[in-house]
């Protein structure tokens, strides 16, 4: 019964912090100091390099405050949204690509960032944590420091210029990835999904680059306060050897809190996006976010965010809910 | 980090290295043949939404639609600025005094890339269409407003009333400089849709153009024409076969990538490469090549010219002594090598000084420009600006046969431009009370601190971006408190449109003057078109916010005059005088359009020496260059 | 990525250190050990020379065309000068200053509201707990990224550079309050806080006196955490321009750098110089962290 509550609680406050977060999202675009209309009509007029005459511009606008349902107060501009979302998880048309349906545009670039991105989390996760586990339990050698170095060194590297170095040392120093790769399309083939994987490699190779270090040093850190915990001690003098002590005694312990990061992380890979769309012309939600927040298209942006926070909030949720089954000792409690 | 990198990463690429194989030669990536493939980088990037096609909402305009798809009653001929018959058989007939009222004639034979004809009907059809739909379409209010009423004379000819007169139909019914206000669109595609059309995405859309679409990207990333067999039945008025089978649009990405792929001969023609990244190409590349041989490089023919607007109805710029002393307060010279490596060429007047309007405004002009005095006498013009420009570039170590020198140097780097003076900028300054306060900053006539807000373009623009940093550096040394906004183009816009948000901003769209008709910028400068100082509410056109009675006269005057006859164009710099004189907007220079090429695929491109169109490939010149380029049969 | 390094820093998933008795605080000496050594080192150095070398500045770094353009490193220019004139040391040397200043302001901002508000939620509990975690769960569901592109976008040139600071702590103290709010529970049951409560303190004296000491040593890991986090968050800003790039800071160099795509022309040492600076600056932050860590393992041990 005490479960049943439990889960009820913390299924309360998701919903809760989804409706918070969704009103904040309705609101941060409308202070950007952009209007959506101006932008196209800016655009029209340059297209017509400067032959429209004021009353056509009047119609316009007219007709685009209509159509992009700008007309109307603040308050029920937003009984609106709330109304479209929650019944329909419809998010509206864009304003800069009238009348594309935002979910439209959402849907055809969200796989692409969630399977690089996942990967390569998740790579970057397992990979770095091994290296991290063998620095920390052996964190009296030389050479478990020279591991932590590396994570010293890759972690702090400003993103954006990791990315370049490995796009100018694998794609033009060395030329074995492209540098600007084209993406096949149309009816899927192997050998397109195989040039899809092999385009993807060199953001995936950076993605895992830059999340390689924390783990490394994350994992380090909690690897060597476990290795201090006295199971840990007795297990040595019990006579375990170093590989028994290092797997089943410091790593399943010093895992747990490894594998909230994890979820959590994957929650947020949106946040990570944006530059690896940007470097390597990979198409994407990032790229969709920037090219409407440059453009004020509120709808494309509420989409995004809208997604992003029903991500971060469901893999909290969903860690809240399997951590009792994961860690012995919160679930005796 | 590099060594790093390289440990780390042998391992990986040796095993990458056995198991793929990346071809590079023969074919393009989109599986055509390289010898006969022209590669182009996009002009605006990536588009986010490459399946809209349909050209009566607003679309993906710059995959090769403008130059490659559509086809205008009437083109421009970039090399002249002189406008031609394209779907239309000669020019229009006016068939009325009041110069309302047109006989429009089309040639006979052409069809539409899906093999249909193309007739009176479709004309008569989108304009049925825009009209019907006009709340609703968001890309017709040019010509629901223009038009008044339309009539089928036969298959071939259609007549049509405007609502006010119009002298430069040609113009706004085809295409000035490279605008194409509105796009026929096929009556048998649209008509079954009903309805629908306000949604119609229409891709892969049918066009009327040379080429036609034979695949795009989705993802916006990319778009590949082909060159129809019927090219010569196609709306493009030309007896040549071009020389391109394939035109492929692709976005190379940030500029890092894209010099890099650029210098791996990965494609033929970039567009606004910033000159510092084209510089180190050329040095690695031999096969790539700027628009002119030597100084400045870079073409400098656009219909526009970059230049900080004004908020002339706002304390304190209202004064045209403080608008002089930022002209004079900034080193422009420094500015442009800080930013373009000095590849650009000056123009004090409100417009482009291009070899089509050199003759019409600025040479007439030059005497006047010399003569000018300000103030007390003072003579604000700098005719050595070129020469002094070259000697401060040959002082930073510029080869010297690489400066123009001579006559060149007026051709290169333009006629001059106002002293840099921050010493007569503080003195006019003074004499309307403005002096410099305890922190070395100018104050406002009432000594309250003066902050001056200049907005300027973000990464979307990289050259007006440098441009605008290296100004506000410029005029902060002078003692004005600048704060320099970078900003999307989102705001920017905005800020352009609201009064209450500009003071100073670095823009282009008031100073597209290409030939003799200089309506096309300065027509949007008339009372109508004036709002409060302080309003919120969205301004129209007249960006430079110009208040001069004298010029709203002459531009009403002018409406009823026969374009391109001398008193018209007297009118036009005089026009330009006014503006000049008061300084109602500093004009900077041509807008310097970096467009290098690769010859590695592709020869005889339009360069500064075999000047058979402009460079651009997002303008009607691109179907003269995929038309005159020769394949080098690599 | 540098964004995510916040929500996920190494240091604050690592078992909190059990504090030491108040009291032993009197004494720093136990503390020191060669990492901490090493690292504060770094950071003394840093910090004292970015402070103090300005006064001595030559020039404003910030002004272009100060000198002549693409110079070469030698005895003037010890880092030799960039494509806008301007010499790259100094340049330099100003923008660690304001990084730094930048992070401490914001940790300092983080740390204070964090633990506020952790400790009065974890303290106190009931309706007030859960109505301070359901903001606090908000603030960590909001992507970041979005956010800052908006924000960005209004506040860019609009205000000073610290602007920018603020807003990073409006968007960085939930996660930090959540871990010192779930220190709090664990110390709320133990048998001191009732003995002082029994005693007659009240709620403020309680969180103050009894439970902040057991707080303190993650705070000051944290603290170390947030600034690294912070130099980190504006360097990506200013790379995507969203900054105040006309200010020197570790990411604006970089921005410029890019700007004038120094990669490609060859311009190597005004992309590196920078870098290598974050590096080092980051070895000494992460080495004094981890060093505050290991001395209150060690205590625990000798205890």
């Amino acid at each position: 019964m005490g479960a049943l509550v439990y889960i009820a609680k913390r299924f309360g406050l998701y919903l809760a912090v989804l409706f918070i977060g969704l009103s904040i999202t309705f609101l941060l675009p409308r202070l950007m100091p952009i209007n959506p209309v101006d932008g196209y009509i800016g655009q029209i007029q340059s297209r017509a390099n400067g032959a429209l005459s004021a009353e056509a511009i009047a119609e316009l606008r007219e007709n685009l405050e209509n159509l992009y349902g700008l007309k109307g107060n603040l308050f029920t501009q937003y009984v609106d949204y709330m109304k479209r979302i929650v019944f329909s998880f419809d998010f509206g048309p864009s304003f800069t690509y009238f009348p594309q349906p935002v979910s439209q545009m959402l849907m055809a670039a969200l796989p692409w960032t969630l399977s690089l991105l996942l990967t390569a989390t998740v790579i970057a996760w397992t990979l770095g944590n091994l290296v991290g586990l063998v620095a920390g339990y052996f964190h009296k050698k030389k050479a478990a420091s020279i591991l932590e170095f590396v994570g010293i060194l890759l972690y702090p590297i400003p993103y954006y210029i990791l990315a370049v170095t490995v796009l100018l040392l694998l794609a033009y120093v060395f030329p074995v990835f492209p540098l600007s790769a084209t993406f096949p399309v149309g009816q899927m083939s192997w050998e397109k999904v195989g040039m899809i994987i092999y385009n993807s490699l060199l953001p995936g190779i950076t993605l895992v680059l830059a999340g390689f270090g924390w783990n490394i040093l994350s994992m380090k850190a909690l690897a060597v306060a476990t290795t201090e915990e006295p199971y840990v001690i007795y297990a040595r003098l019990k006579g375990a050897s170093n590989w028994t002590r290092m797997t089943r005694y410091v790593f399943r312990n010093a895992l747990l809190p490894q594998v909230t990061a994890l979820a959590l992380s994957l929650g947020m890979v949106f946040n990570g996006a944006l530059l690896t769309e940007m470097i390597f012309s990979y198409p994407g939600i990032g790229l969709v976010m920037r090219a409407a927040a440059t453009g004020g298209d509120y709808n494309v942006l509420y989409g995004a965010i809208t997604i992003s926070i029903i991500a971060v909030a469901t893999a909290g949720l969903v860690i809240d809910l399997l951590y009792p089954l994961l860690d012995p000792r919160i679930r005796h409690k | 980090m590099a060594r790093h990198g390289r440990t780390w990463m042998l391992p990986i690429m040796g095993a990458l290295m056995t198991t793929t194989v990346f071809a590079q030669g023969a074919m393009t990536d989109v599986g055509t043949p390289r010898s006969e493939t022209m590669i182009v980088q996009t002009f605006d990037g990536r588009s986010s939404n490459p399946s809209a096609q349909n050209p009566l909402n607003s679309y993906a305009i710059w995959r090769g639609f403008r130059e490659l798809g559509w086809a205008a009653l009437w083109e421009m001929d970039t090399a002249t600025g002189e406008s031609y018959p394209e779907l239309a058989d000669g020019f229009p007939e006016v068939l009325n005094d009041e110069h309302t009222k047109f006989r429009v004639k089309i040639r006979e034979g052409i069809k539409w890339s899906d093999g249909e004809d193309f007739n009176v009907d479709d004309i008569i059809f989108t304009f049925d269409t825009a009209f019907k739909y006009r709340d609703k379409l968001t890309n017709v209010s040019a010509i629901t407003r223009l038009v008044d009423s339309y009539e089928k004379i036969d298959d071939h000819t259609f007549e049509v009333t405007t609502a006010t007169p119009v002298y430069d139909f040609v113009t706004r019914m085809g295409v000035y400089t490279w605008g194409m206000p509105f796009n026929w669109v096929p009556q048998h595609v649209f008509e079954p849709l009903g309805d629908e059309v306000v949604t119609f995405q229409n891709a892969p859309a049918v066009t009327l153009g040379a080429y036609k679409i034979k695949e795009f990207d989705p993802n916006g990333f990319w778009q590949l024409w082909e060159l129809r067999e019927d090219w010569d039945e196609s709306g493009w008025n030309i007896d040549e076969e071009p020389a391109v089978k394939y035109v492929y649009y692709k976005d190379f990405g940030t500029e890092e990538t894209r010099a890099l792929a650029f210098v791996q001969n990965q494609y033929d023609v970039d567009t606004f490469m910033s000159p510092d990244s084209i510089e180190a190409a050329k040095a690695r590349n031999p096969n790539i090549e700027t628009f002119s041989a030597t100084f400045p490089y870079h073409d400098m023919n656009d219909a526009c010219s970059y230049g900080i607007y004004i908020n002339n109805q706002k304390a304190p710029y209202d004064m045209p002594e403080v608008r002089w002393a930022l002209a004079l307060a900034l080193d422009l010279e420094q500015v442009g090598i800080s930013a373009m490596s000095g590849q650009f060429k000056a123009s004090p007047l409100p417009l482009a000084d291009t070899p089509i309007t050199n003759p019409l405004y600025v040479e007439p002009l030059e005497s006047w420009l010399e003569e000018l005095t300000i103030g007390d006498g003072y003579k604000p013009f700098n005719t050595d600006f070129g020469a002094d420009l070259v000697e401060t570039l040959a002082a930073q170590g510029v080869d010297q046969a690489q400066l123009p020198s001579g006559d060149a140097v007026e051709a290169g780097f333009g006629i001059g431009w106002w002293k840099h003076d921050p010493e007569q900028a503080a003195k006019m300054l003074e004499s309307v009370g403005m002096a410099k306060g305890a922190d070395g900053f100018f104050t406002m006539p009432d000594g309250s601190p003066w902050v001056l807000e200049f907005v300027i373009p973000g990464d979307w623009n990289k050259v007006l971006q440098r441009v605008g940093f290296s100004i506000a550096d410029s005029w902060r040394q002078a003692g004005f408190n600048v704060n320099a906004r970078q900003v999307d183009n989102g705001e920017f816009g905005t800020v352009q449109t609201t009064n209450a948000r500009m003071e100073l901003q670095i823009n282009w769209s008031n100073s597209c003057t290409y030939n003799a008709n200089w309506q096309n910028s300065w027509r949007n400068f008339r009372a109508d078109n004036v709002l409060p100082a302080d309003s919120n509410d969205a301004l129209v056109q007249n960006y430079a916010r110009i208040v001069d009675e004298r010029i709203f006269d002459i531009v009403s005057e002018s409406a009823s005059l026969e374009i391109g006859t001398e008193e018209f164009v007297e009118n036009g710099r005089q026009i330009a005088k006014y503006l000049t004189e008061d300084m109602q907007m500093i004009n900077l220079m041509n807008i310097p359009t970096t467009i290098p090429t690769n010859s590695t695929y592709w020869t005889n491109f339009p360069k500064q020496d075999n000047f058979y169109a402009a460079p651009y490939t997002w303008w009607s010149s691109f179907k003269k260059t995929v038309t005159n380029v020769e394949p080098t049969g690599q | 990525m540098t964004i995510d390094s916040k929500e996920m820093d190494p240091v604050t998933l690592v078992e909190t250190p059990q504090a030491a008795e108040p009291g032993l605080f009197k004494s720093f000496l136990w503390l020191i050990n060669p990492r901490l050594a090493v690292g504060l080192t770094i950071l003394t150095v840093m910090g004292l020379g970015s402070f103090i070398l300005p006064l001595f500045a030559p020039a404003d770094p910030s002004v272009q065309a100060t000198y002549m353009r693409n110079l070469p490193a030698s005895g003037a220019h010890w880092l030799g000068t960039n494509a806008l004139g301007q010499d790259i040391f100094w340049f330099l040397v100003f923008a660690i200053r304001n990084s730094l200043m930048l992070g401490v302001l914001v940790a300092v901002g983080v740390t204070i509201v964090a633990t506020t508000v952790g400790l009065s939620a974890g303290y106190i509990g009931g309706r007030f707990e859960r109505l301070v975690m359901l903001i606090v769960d908000t603030f960590i569901t909001i992507p970041l990224l979005p956010i800052l592109i908006i924000l960005g976008s209004l506040i860019r040139g609009n205000t000073s550079f610290f602007t920018v600071g603020f807003i990073i702590i409006i968007f960085g103290w939930a996660w930090d309050a959540r871990t010192v709010r779930s220190m709090a529970l664990s110390i709320r049951e133990r048998e001191f806080i009732n003995m002082a409560r029994f005693s007659g303190a009240n709620t403020a004296q309680v969180i103050i006196r009894e439970v902040f000491p057991y707080v303190m040593a993650y705070t000051l890991v944290g603290f170390i955490n947030t600034i690294l986090f912070a130099i980190n968050l504006e360097a990506t800003l200013a790379v995507i321009g969203l900054s105040k790039v006309e200010v020197p800071t570790l990411g604006s160099i970089i921005f410029w750098a890019l700007n004038y795509n120094a990669l490609f022309t060859g311009h190597f040492l005004w992309l590196v110089a920078p870098i290598i600076a974050s590096v080092t600056l980051f070895l000494g932050l992460f080495l004094t962290s981890t060093g505050f860590n290991a001395a209150f393992a060690e205590r625990r041990g000798v205890q």
